[in-house]
């Protein structure tokens, strides 16, 4: 874990709690644009948008996180990641920095709610706790 | 390259056997049976010349028995009888077995010939002249002893002004130059592939710089033992050399002798010579025309692809384009958006036309796919005792290379059906007033942007009664269903999982499996089925497949506020009714249509959208199928269609039931594809009358 204390991550926010994710596998971040609905698909998964031609799926990680849903505001955004050669857009709240941290501790059974298999760790900031994502977790939840 | 040649081989290989089997097939029905032997004993040796030069031996030595043999019809020694077509089917099916072993990286080697080339030759040894064949050769072979002192005597051709140069500058580099002569043994089958191995092993050790006679022309006059003379430059010494040589395959005897320095000497030796040389530039020229006339390329399929994908691309910015000068001209009227209008309109023209040629290039000929149909239906009437002509119309028909693979399963299912079952035995077909022969046309037609095949038989047709009481029987209804069943629907059910109309299921069909895996084929290709039939006179099965799969018409829809695509090969037609046309059956709402009772889905239930149209007094619907199932769809607003570029939603999504697919709309947003084969198994599976 001593070893990624020089790695970048992208901070981000969901109502009160901040989560980060590293900056390699973060292809972009957007505003929030028209999301067009797929029916019957798991709940978190908000629809597809139109990303320069490419059809990206999005998903809620409110929603997945199991906080509830929000109008989208002037600050939401879609943090589009590349996974398993594929981009999917994240809803977050707000994006806030890139940081590096100091120290990661592993993560306990469940932060803030949320269950822990989600992180790979939980990152020490001066503004405090961020939880790493783990994109395989949370991507790949059924 | 040598792989590349093996693509080549392949290419002809498939070419030459499909040849085969129509010309077979022609020889059964004995039309100018001497032009059809000539032409079977050319694609064998044409197949037996390319497989030894490609080393895979079993074939060749299987094309060289039906060689033989077709050699003995050809010069009347043997007649056109129905054991020789046995025989030469059965060769030719084990060519193709070869052809598959050698196309999943084999030789052949697994494949057993013995039996197969036995026969061929027991038919060919049916008279004394073949074993007179035989012992003449036997003398030829003592001769080789002798061959050493004879050959001295062969007189050197007269080499012509380029050859002498390069022989010349080959000795001023202190290279040797050898006149190597070879003699083939006359028990060599192939000797023009071998001239050219001989060649090829030389050029290893130096360079082949002439060879006589020309090892493109060798292969015709291969009778007996050959002689080739090459020329050669290398550093291995003349007794090296002869030795190298004599250790080749099939090499009788070897004579190396140092060029003389008249024979290359820069004078023109003088113009007789000369103009007798000159034939050789003008074979060249020849050739190069020959190939000239096959104007091709080969190109991969992922490459078409790629281009496929970016001509999508543009369709899609082109509709952007459209769209921006429409609004653009709502708003300003100056010349500057009158221009964007012509520049406009001019694109979407150009990319029409480059979008219909990228198609093109992806589209085949049906032909290659009816082509295997002839001698199936042949084997099959054979062996069920039946007598059948096939017709085949539209052959030229063109379509997307994956739907020809896609569609032959289902087509073989078909015509296989319609020889077991459909068709009658020749007795009945008499008492019953009708020609012993029956007819299967098969016909392949485009229709409005896409394309329709027909199989159609002349046979008893189909008994909806006999159906509904089989599926009864197996349980695939219940008997109060039935009742409700038209006829129609009655022989729709031959496509239900688990049905067989057969009484006795019989080894060619019947299986129960066939008719419904022809279904989910064509469901799995956007396409419809459907059934025409009467009683004692005959059925046709119709299919309608769109013209490709990437870029598709769609007809634009809006459920609530969300644009949906509806496929248009999946469409039979839209219409406007009243909220009273629509009528409850037992629980479920229908409309009648021309005598056709169609079940009516609000799928906004199942998109989970508001259901808005429930208030409106006019409702439009879109009455959609798939293979045999219809059912109607009703649609808030009706937008128009549109060519649209079929993008898959990803793997993160993965499937949805009911959603084929995404595209992107000319304002930029998304638009769902609805999948009409998933929609109906969800909403209306069951036919209600």
């Amino acid at each position: 874990m001593q070893a990624s204390s020089q790695e970048q991550y992208i901070e981000f926010g969901i109502e009160q709690e901040q989560y980060a994710i590293r900056i390699q596998d973060i292809h972009e971040i957007i505003k929030i644009q028209e999301i067009t609905a797929i029916p019957n698909v798991t709940d978190y998964v908000k629809g597809v948008i139109n990303l320069r031609g490419r059809i990206v799926p999005v998903i809620s990680l409110r929603c997945l996180f199991g906080s509830e849903e929000a109008e989208y505001t002037k600050s939401s955004r879609i943090v589009v990641i590349h996974h398993l050669e594929e981009a999917v857009g994240i809803i977050v709240d707000r994006v806030n920095k890139v940081t590096t941290f100091t120290d990661i501790q592993p993560p306990p059974e469940r932060v803030g709610g949320v269950q822990g298999s989600f992180f790979t760790g939980i990152g020490l900031a001066e503004s405090g706790l961020v939880g790493i994502l783990r994109l395989d977790e949370v991507l790949l939840h059924e | 390259m040598l792989s590349e040649y093996r693509e080549v081989f392949l290419e002809e290989l498939e070419e030459q056997l499909q040849l085969m089997d129509e010309e077979i097939l022609k020889l059964e029905r004995e039309e100018d049976s001497s032009r059809i032997v000539q032409a079977l004993f050319r694609a064998a040796h044409t197949l037996k010349g390319s497989s030894a030069a490609m080393g895979f031996d079993i074939m060749k030595q299987l094309t060289h028995e039906m060689e033989q043999l077709l050699d003995l019809v050809r010069s009347g020694k043997r007649t056109v009888t129905g054991v020789l077509i046995d025989r030469l089917f059965q060769a030719l099916d084990h060519l193709k077995l070869l052809k598959l072993d050698i196309v999943d990286g084999g030789g052949g080697a697994g494949i057993d010939i013995s039996a197969c080339v036995r026969q061929l030759q027991s038919f060919a040894n049916g008279t004394e002249d073949a074993e007179a064949a035989e012992t003449v050769e036997l003398p030829e072979i003592e001769e080789i002893t002798g061959y050493a002192e004879t050959g001295a005597a062969k007189a050197k051709p007269v080499l012509a002004l380029n050859y002498r140069l390069k022989a010349s500058e080959c000795l001023d580099q202190g290279r040797q130059v050898n006149w190597i002569s070879v003699r083939i043994s006359s028990s060599c089958p192939i000797k023009g592939a071998r001239a050219f191995v001989i060649q090829s092993s030389l050029a290893e050790l130096g360079e082949v710089l002439y060879t006589q006679p020309d090892l493109e022309d060798l292969e015709e006059q291969a009778e007996g033992a050959t002689e080739i003379l090459y020329l050669h430059a290398g550093d291995l010494g003349q007794e090296e050399l002869k030795a190298f040589t004599l250790a080749l395959m099939d090499v009788e005897a070897v004579l190396v002798e140092a060029v003389s320095f008249e024979e290359i000497e820069l004078v023109q030796p003088s113009t007789v010579q000369t103009a007798a040389k000159t034939a050789g530039p003008d074979e060249g020229s020849v050739q190069t025309s020959g190939k000239a006339k096959s104007q091709t390329i080969r190109v991969s399929v992922e490459r078409l692809e790629h281009l496929m994908n970016l001509v999508g691309e543009l369709v899609i910015d082109q509709t952007r384009i459209h769209q921006v000068e429409r609004t653009q001209r709502r708003r300003f009227s100056d010349d500057s958006v009158e221009e964007l209008g012509h520049i406009s309109d001019h694109l979407s023209r150009i990319i029409g036309d480059l979008q219909e040629s990228v198609m093109k290039t992806r589209m085949l000929p049906i032909e290659q796919l009816f082509n295997r149909f002839p001698r199936m239906v042949r084997d099959l009437s054979r062996d069920l005792g039946k007598e059948i002509e096939l017709v085949i119309e539209g052959k030229d028909t063109e379509l997307d290379r994956t739907l020809i693979e896609e569609i032959a399963d289902p087509l073989i299912h078909l015509i296989r059906n319609a020889v077991d079952h459909g068709i009658e035995d020749p007795g009945v077909r008499t008492a019953n007033g009708k020609p012993a022969k029956g007819t299967l046309t098969i016909r392949a037609a485009h229709e409005d942007n896409q394309v329709v095949i027909y199989v159609e038989d002349d046979g008893a047709g189909i008994h909806a009664e006999k159906i509904r009481a089989s599926a009864i029987a197996k349980g695939v209804i219940s008997p109060e269903e039935a009742s409700y069943l038209s006829e129609m629907e009655s022989v729709d059910l031959i496509f239900s999982p688990g049905f067989s109309t057969a009484a006795v299921v019989s080894e060619v069909s019947g299986r129960g499996v066939g008719m419904d895996i022809v279904k989910s084929h064509i469901e799995k290709l956007n396409g419809l089925i459907e059934i025409h039939t009467t009683v004692g006179k005959g059925t046709t099965f119709k299919i309608k497949l769109p013209l490709t799969l990437a870029i598709i018409e769609g007809l634009l829809v809006k459920l609530a506020a969300q644009t949906f695509i509806i496929p248009m090969s999946n469409i039979s037609e839209i219409v406007r009714v009243t909220r009273e046309d629509i009528v409850t059956v037992r629980g479920q709402s229908v409309i009648l249509l021309r005598n056709q009772v169609i079940p009516v889905a609000w799928i906004h239930e199942y998109f989970q959208l508001p259901k808005s149209s429930a208030a409106k007094q006019n409702i439009s619907l879109v009455i959609v199928g798939s293979a045999e199932k219809r059912l109607a769809l009703v649609v808030d607003e009706l937008i128009g269609n549109q060519e649209i570029v079929i993008k898959s939603l990803g793997s993160y999504i993965g499937k949805v039931t009911g959603i084929a697919g995404g595209t992107i709309l000319g304002d930029g947003s998304v638009a769902l594809i609805m999948e009409i084969a998933g929609i109906i198994a969800k909403m209306g599976g069951k036919t209600v009358s």
